[in-house]
């Protein structure tokens, strides 16, 4: 008769409860974090619409405050759609086609690749000004309500009845200057806008007085990461890949998972068993021979031979170990033939100077022993 | 539960249907709804295996070296059919084969699948559990179970050495008269009176029961019988050791690979372990004892190593091989030194009455010196004492190699240990006790010979 050893329901409950009960705290605790960071986002810089520390929402609030109208756009179609008569708030490296047939007073920095287009008589000199806090210096009634602003990047020079604040050692970082009948103001830096630095020195007051200049603000900002804009070779390849291919992956992991599960299932017990031990019995001998090696025992190895081939040899010649020394050579000489003063030195001489000698010793027995025991 | 390389595989075409798919999180949810339904469905439908009843039946003992069958009979009382795969566990060195095999059970019947043993080492193996893996319809899922169906099979040391028994036995009965070349018997007792017949030696002629018939008549003689030999193993640890060559390849004979334990040298090709020498004294004691028991002897068998490891004492004539080979089928050696002075002492409470003791052990000079030569003379002078050792040929063929520097160093305490050897040898003499040293290949029958000699003088 036979029992099952299978687990029962009850057993594998009472086993999987522990790590179920983990499992669902894990999920729990990350939820949690995640609903308390608010959903993180990556931060993009002078958007009116982001709260981190280089957004621009800050801006945007008071400009509404006081009752300017900002409209966010992230496509030169849409602000073309809007009209009257705007300022056009162009921040950081927007990336648009088309960015010359926007009309209307502009407000821009220096360091977007756009300025040759938009404003293509100002001539700049990129990052060549340190950006830190700076005096005005200048008519502009905007800049001088301001006071010292935040400012620096590029310095600028325009053309002929331009106004430049804000002075660096290279030029000013601020210019405005009038040409068909709009107001171009570019600025070497915008830091001075972001929700960082609104607060500080005169950058709110500078901030709004260059964007109230009018009743609307088209803001035109980054177009959204995720969309195939035309400036497709600036994309990285995972904007390019279907949607597809990342469930795909999750896929290919479950099917991983289901892999990992028939795999690793084993068919009953790995059974173990206690083997002796395995030990061949010459290792000690083997170990022995080791030490003398190590130690160039020489005398205690070339004794041990002597006296081995000794055993063997004597009752052959019908001597005895307690027979002399003299005695045993003179018979293995005899019996041998060779050199009496040869033979006492390999029995009873000194011990082999080096191991060579001691090769030659062992050679030098095993020859007397073949001899006579030959005969 | 299991699932099954085709619910992988059905997994993996998943993910080609996500890849095309046109809403591609739908695709994902609905590819892994419809697996899990599938694979719930088919462990549904799947035969119970906690129900099975299983049977079993074959071979209990077997000696090494052969191969033994054990048949598991499988009854499914359930209600479904029982289809998958069945893993009857085994220890690794029983050598089950197959390692698993299909099973294939309908409601209400059973089935007989059998496993072929073929183990490589002595003592008991056993089956540890029965799994039985068994699918759903579908093949995409299995319910898995594991029986204890306890079944146990005594592997019995292989008696490699009988093959010299005839040759003995032959040599018994010359000694024991039955030979036609009758001589008068080198055994020592008095066995009857008979008719004289040409070619009978004349100094048998037993002259007063001559005359009083008148008939020439002569004595026979036989062999002493009923003599007590008692065979004491060593089971300590210098029994470990193994000498000669494996005749019966054993576990862990040949190195595994991969057993230098990450060496970026190789250490060369060593010498495969052959058998311990515990299997060497084993061997020959079935062959002494053989031979014992047909000569009319009582044999006794007693393990010893600190403690008692196995004692068979009594057994009739008939079955003294058969218990004996059982007896000795778990001994393994122990890796603890011998207690010389308490094995005496256990061979003396045992054997009250003289007789031959033969000590089969290792002719360490270390271990002997200090166990037993101490307690020597109480055994010696109650019983006849014969040691008998398995000699390394290996230390034998290093004495013997002077090739290079390294070799002579190992063939210096090649000869060293031999010289050892040799000293024991004669101090044992010495002290009234007879002792058998030789190669494995030649040491059951040279401690069978010593025995005949012994008889043949008439000594026991």
């Amino acid at each position: 008769m036979t029992t099952s050893t299978s687990p029962t329901t009850r057993g594998i409950w009472r086993s999987l409860r522990a790590p179920l009960l983990v499992g669902v705290l894990l999920v729990v605790a990350a939820t949690i974090g995640v609903l308390l960071s608010g959903g993180a986002r990556e931060a993009r810089y002078l958007d009116p619409d982001d709260t981190s520390l280089s957004g621009g929402k800050a801006l945007a609030q008071l400009l509404r405050a006081r009752g300017v109208t900002v409209d966010r756009v992230d496509s030169v179609d849409a602000a073309l759609r809007l009209s009257g008569d705007r300022l056009i708030l162009v921040t950081g490296n927007v990336y648009h086609d088309d960015m010359d047939r926007l009309g209307g007073d502009l407000l821009i920095d220096a360091g977007s690749p756009y300025l040759e287009d938009l404003a293509p008589e100002v001539r700049r000199d990129l990052d060549g000004a340190r950006v830190r806090s700076r005096e005005p210096e200048c008519d502009l009634p905007a800049a001088r309500a301001a006071g010292s602003v935040f400012l620096g990047g590029s310095p600028l020079s325009g053309p002929g009845g331009s106004v430049g604040c804000y002075p660096s050692p290279d030029g000013p970082t601020l210019l405005t200057y009038a040409v068909s009948g709009r107001t171009v103001t570019v600025v070497g830096d915008m830091q001075f806008m972001t929700n960082m630095r609104l607060d500080e020195d005169g950058n709110a007051a500078l901030a709004l007085n260059l964007a109230s200049s009018k009743s609307a603000v088209t803001w035109l900002v980054n177009p959204p990461a995720d969309e195939g804009g035309p400036v497709g070779g600036d994309k990285s390849i995972y904007d390019l890949m279907s949607p597809n291919v990342g469930w795909g992956v999750v896929m290919a992991l479950i099917a991983l998972l289901v892999t990992i599960v028939w795999r690793s299932r084993r068919l009953g017990p790995v059974v173990v068993e206690k083997l002796p031990v395995v030990v061949r019995a010459a290792e000690s001998v083997e170990g022995h021979g080791g030490l003398y090696r190590a130690r160039r025992a020489r005398d205690r190895a070339a004794a041990a031979l002597r006296a081995g081939m000794l055993a063997r040899v004597l009752p052959r010649l019908g001597l005895t170990v307690d027979s002399g020394a003299d005695a045993v050579v003179s018979a293995i000489a005899v019996r041998t033939g060779q050199d009496p003063h040869l033979v006492g030195a390999a029995l009873y001489g000194p011990p082999p100077a080096d191991d060579g000698a001691l090769v030659g010793l062992a050679g030098y027995l095993d020859h007397l022993e073949r001899q006579i025991s030959e005969r | 539960m299991a699932l099954t390389g085709r619910a992988a595989l059905v997994a993996a075409l998943g993910i080609v249907v996500v890849l095309i798919a046109p809403d591609p999180v739908l695709a994902v949810a609905g590819v892994c709804l419809l697996l899990a339904a599938a694979i719930v469905l088919d462990l549904a439908l799947a035969g119970s295996v906690r129900p099975l009843v299983f049977h079993r039946s074959g071979d209990t003992v077997v000696r090494l070296g052969q191969t033994a069958t054990v048949d598991l009979v499988v009854e499914n009382p359930g209600k479904r059919r029982v289809r998958g795969v069945l893993r009857d566990a085994w220890a690794p060195s029983a050598g089950a084969w197959p390692r698993s095999q299909a099973v294939d059970v309908p409601p209400g019947e059973r089935r007989r699948y059998s496993v072929v043993l073929t183990p490589v080492r002595r003592g008991d193996r056993r089956s540890e559990a029965v799994t039985v893996r068994s699918l759903g319809p579908l093949g995409l899922a299995a319910r898995q179970g594991g029986h204890s169906s306890p079944w146990s099979v005594r592997v019995l040391p292989p008696f490699l050495s009988r093959k010299h028994l005839p040759s003995r036995l032959a040599r018994l009965r010359e000694l024991d008269g039955q030979h036609p070349a009758l001589v008068r018997g080198q055994g020592t007792e008095f066995d009857s009176l008979r008719e004289y017949v040409a070619g009978d030696d004349v100094r048998s002629i037993d002259w007063r029961a001559t005359a009083r018939r008148n008939d020439v008549v002569v004595r026979t003689w036989r062999p002493e019988r009923d003599r007590r030999v008692l065979i004491v193993l060593d089971t300590g640890r210098t029994s470990a050791g193994r000498v000669g060559s494996a005749p019966i390849p054993l576990a862990g004979a040949r190195p595994a690979a991969g057993a230098g334990g990450g060496l970026l040298i190789d250490p060369g090709p060593l010498p495969a372990p052959g058998w311990p020498r515990l299997d060497w004294s084993m061997d020959a004691a079935l062959l002494l004892a053989a031979l014992a028991a047909r000569a009319g002897d009582r044999v006794d068998f007693l393990a010893y190593d600190r403690s008692v490891r196995a004692w068979l004492s009594g057994a009739s004539k008939t079955e003294l091989l058969p218990s004996l080979v059982n007896v000795m089928a778990p001994i393994e050696a122990e890796l603890i030194e011998a207690d010389g002075p308490g094995m005496v002492a256990a061979v003396l409470s045992r054997a009250r009455h003289r007789c031959l003791v033969v000590l089969l052990t290792d002719l360490n000079s270390a271990s002997l010196e200090e166990g037993l030569m101490p307690v020597l003379g109480q055994l010696s002078s109650r019983h006849l004492l014969l040691v008998a050792a398995v000699s390394d040929p290996r230390v034998t063929a290093m004495a013997g190699l002077h090739g290079s520097a390294e070799q002579v160093y190992d063939a210096a305490a090649a000869e060293r240990a031999m010289a050892d050897r040799r000293r024991v040898t004669a101090r044992l003499r010495r002290h009234g006790v007879e002792v058998v040293d030789a190669v494995p290949e030649e040491f059951a029958p040279a401690l069978a010979d010593a025995y005949l000699a012994l008889k043949s003088q008439g000594r026991l």
